[in-house]
């Protein structure tokens, strides 16, 4: 810093007075200002994203929406609007999720002429084997996901029916067409058995004694001899697949039934968690029935009527199921059944008929198509579980929410990253404040301090040092200026223990009749040297506030 | 089948499961969580030991230690997992529930991958003496599953009641939060828990397998008696679970006395219905207010 400050005073005869001293360079005092003044806002383009595709919309077509029987809903949830800029009309698609229904649907129809034909009656199976669960998870969706009950008891109500409806079909000769309707009134008797605990009981205590429930059925299955304990099942019940198609037919067949079980679950769904039933579950969860029954909603009607719906879907399905695979094993009973149910509910999602069917889908797929794993494709499904109950909220359909709260988030906290404080008054505060000069103040005192922290030099302390009073080069004039100007209160001075022997530095009060605090014990030789120490205080002050 | 048989199998079961109740029990009041991996921790206990028993050594107490060292790294591991990084996340009683269940799912289809569907067996832990009392032979395995349990779980209480990680315990179960408040850490704390609960299953699994065998699936039905039994005595009460272990070994043997073998857990579910209609958290079910939130 070859910089040097020429005194002007030198060659009058001033005392003390040096021809030059070493400096910093010149900063202009505006510096400061400019740079606060800067917005530090980055600017984009202006407007949003658009995150929807707009149609174009017609005036007069906006008002004529189609609504479908029974209901007086519309075919698709669409907001129209008019474009701020362009001013013209325009529509939203809100909910898309029609639309993904159908095509989904429409490709589960076309999907047995589209798939290789080596794994056709592979796929086709599989394919039935997802569309019963997806059925079965559904219903069990309107318990856990619609009423918030915990029930793991749904895969026994599902077991009791067929082991029920295989049994009298067996044994009495009942056709196939009539098991269904006897496995509902099956687990119309076990969804009642299994709702008297849930009058009284609640959250883990009722999901730990349903788990409990299942495996009495398993063990109970497992010891009778009339169900069959030595053949691992009941087999040989009457089926709708009949022997004399051949087996691309019989395959075709039963996949198309068991589509039409999946779907007739999703209407079931559709009608019990989107009508009054569903909207009076959802808003008496557990722990918050007080509320509900504060407002008028008998949520107990609500869920024995739930119960009772869902374990006579439950009967049927247990029912179909028997006439599907012509009878039923243990294993519907078993703790690993009801942990792949769980699974796919919790995979896709809970409380979404699309996280039913795309959890059984994915969890199918892994257990039924990859059979050659062997248990590490069990491990594979766990593992994906626990990743998804570990990082997302509501499963794999809840990404897109739970991504856009993220997002959210890490918005504000950029924004508040972006505000600047130190010294400034809070918007709070400012709004408290009378005197309204002293926000002004504030700021301009914060972009002052700022400007002159830049200013202290070793330079300017040795300068300092030299010679406390007289001309001093830019620096220390505009530092010293700033220091002299401080409020009285608490602002340093030097008081004469014994004159030209002994000074100390001490605070004065800023109250008429207060004595000065004193700050430190050193005693200072000479008034030059008290001056520094009370210079170097000011500035220890000034760069650390 | 004598009377004396059953009820000392009776006893001698009881007192099995009501270590695993008093497990579950704990780990659900002091760090909220429904362990459903506490099978999946019996199990992997049991082949601990079972590794210990073919390559170490066979001696009793090697392998008893064997299977509670095992089963406290089981439930340590499932503390990292399932408890540690959601504890404090939205929903946390169900999530951790599922979790658990998804530890259970990978655990036992690991370990039956790894050691195969057969089932082991260990040695005779306590030799094969036995004391007649009466006409009444009771064996050596008997007399020895019973004191070992009574003797661990009173350890267990002995020491959360008059030891400053028990004291932290016990501030947990009453009030988690502001247990945390006052600067009890909730994660250590978890691990404690969750190692000492594992324990209890390891040495379930110890002493049930010198009645049964020890195989991936095993932990299943103690787990789901020690679940019942914890629900029955009230979760979060280990006097609650001792009194419900008792009721529910009656019942056993019972009803294996005067209906038959087969009808053992209807009765037993009627029976915890029963209780549960009555007294819906159970039979000392206080406690169990605090964990409400």
């Amino acid at each position: 810093m070859a910089n040097f400050w020429r005194n002007p005073l030198f060659g009058w005869g001033v005392d003390r007075a040096e021809e030059s001293q070493p400096t910093l360079p010149h900063r202009p005092p505006q510096e400061p200002w400019d740079e606060n003044r800067k917005s530090k806002v980055e600017m984009f383009p202006v407007g949003r994203p658009r995150l929807y595709y707009k149609w174009p919309g017609h005036g007069g077509w906006t008002w004529n929406r189609k609504r479908y029987w029974p209901t007086r809903r519309r075919l698709l949830n669409i907001r129209g609007e008019y474009n701020p800029k362009t001013m013209r009309r325009e529509k939203t698609i809100v909910d898309k999720r029609p639309l993904w229904w159908v095509m989904a649907l429409s490709f589960m129809v076309i999907a047995p002429w589209v798939m290789p034909e080596d794994f056709q009656t592979t796929l086709l199976t599989a394919g039935a084997t997802f569309a019963i669960y997806a059925a079965i998870n559904l219903v069990w969706m309107l318990v856990i996901g619609t009423a918030g009950i915990y029930s793991l008891a749904t895969y026994a109500v599902v077991g009791a029916a067929g082991f029920g409806t295989a049994w009298l079909s067996i044994n009495l000769g009942v056709p196939w067409y009539v098991l269904p309707f006897i496995g509902s009134a099956i687990g119309l008797v076990f969804g009642l058995i299994i709702a008297i605990p849930a009058t009284r009981l609640d959250g883990f205590y009722y999901a730990l004694l349903t788990l409990g429930l299942n495996e009495l059925c398993r063990v109970y299955a497992l010891q009778s001899k009339i169900f069959g304990s030595s053949t691992g099942g009941l087999y040989g019940a009457d089926t709708y697949i009949s022997e004399h198609w051949d087996d691309t037919t019989q395959s075709l067949v039963a996949y198309f039934a068991c589509l039409t079980l999946m779907v007739l679950a999703l209407v079931l769904f559709r009608f019990v968690n989107g009508k009054r039933i569903g909207r009076v579950l959802r808003m008496a969860p557990e722990k918050r029935e007080a509320f509900a029954e504060a407002t008028g909603v008998n949520f107990r009607q609500a869920r024995i009527m739930v119960f009772v719906v869902s374990s006579i879907a439950l009967g049927f399905i247990g029912g179909f199921y028997t006439a599907h695979y012509r009878g039923v094993s243990f294993s519907i009973f078993s703790f690993d059944t009801v942990l792949l149910g769980v699974a796919m509910l919790v995979i896709g999602g809970i409380g979404r008929a699309e996280g039913a069917v795309a959890g059984a889908a994915i969890v199918i797929f892994l257990d039924k198509a990859l059979l050659s794993l062997g248990p590490i494709r069990l491990i594979i499904i766990g593992t994906i579980m626990l990743g998804v109950v570990l990082f997302l909220r509501g499963g794999l359909f809840g990404i897109k929410p739970q991504f856009r709260a993220w997002r959210d988030k890490k918005k504000s906290e950029r924004r508040s990253t972006r505000a600047e404080k130190g010294g400034e008054m809070l918007p709070e505060e400012a709004t408290e404040t009378r005197d309204k000069d002293l926000i002004y103040w504030r700021r301009y005192d914060k972009m002052q301090r700022d400007f002159l922290k830049k200013l202290v030099s070793p330079e300017v302390i040795e300068e300092h040092r030299k010679s406390p009073l007289g001309q001093h080069s830019e620096a220390l004039e505009r530092l010293l200026l700033y220091f002299r100007r401080a409020p009285l209160s608490d602002k340093y001075a030097i008081i004469a223990v014994e004159p030209f022997k002994a000074y100390r530095i001490v605070a004065l009060s800023g109250q008429r009749g207060v004595a000065p605090r004193i700050v430190e014990d050193r005693i200072y030789a000479s008034q030059e040297e008290a001056y520094h120490g009370i210079f170097m205080r000011r500035v220890q002050d000034l760069l650390e506030s | 089948m004598d009377l004396g048989f059953i009820i000392t199998n009776a006893i001698v079961l009881s007192c099995i499961y009501g270590t695993l109740a008093i497990g579950i029990s704990i780990t659900w009041s002091s760090v909220g969580l429904i362990n459903l991996s506490y099978g999946f921790i019996f199990a992997f206990a049991g082949y601990g030991a079972w590794y210990t028993a073919q390559f170490l050594s066979e001696n009793g107490a090697i392998v008893l230690a064997a299977g509670i060292l095992s089963g406290a790294f089981a439930g340590i591991v499932v503390c990292a997992l399932a408890f540690i990084p959601i504890h404090d996340k939205p929903n946390f009683n169900v999530r951790g529930l599922i979790a658990t269940l998804a530890i259970s799912l990978i655990g036992t289809q690991g370990l039956m991958w790894w050691f195969g569907p057969r089932s082991k067996n260990l040695p005779d832990i306590f030799g094969s003496w036995s004391v007649m009392l009466g006409d009444m032979a009771l064996t050596a395995d008997k007399i020895g599953n019973v004191v070992t349990s009574i003797a661990f779980v009173a350890a267990v209480v002995l020491w959360m009641r008059s030891s400053r990680r028990g004291l932290e315990i016990r501030a947990m179960m009453m009030n988690p939060h502001a247990a945390s408040i006052v600067g009890i850490g909730v994660r250590s704390t978890g691990f404690y828990v969750m190692a000492i609960t594992g324990g209890m299953a390891g040495l379930a699994a110890v002493l049930l397998s010198q009645t049964y065998y020890i195989s991936p699936f095993g932990g299943l039905t103690p787990m789901i008696k020690g679940v019942s039994i914890a629900l029955c005595g009230g979760l979060g009460s280990v006097q609650g679970a001792v009194i419900a272990a008792m009721i529910l070994g009656l019942n056993e043997a019972i009803t294996s006395v005067t209906l038959g073998g087969q009808y053992v857990l209807i009765t037993q579910f009627i029976l915890i219905i029963g209780i549960l209609l009555v007294r819906p958290r159970g039979i000392a079910g206080i406690l169990d207010r605090a964990r409400e939130a």
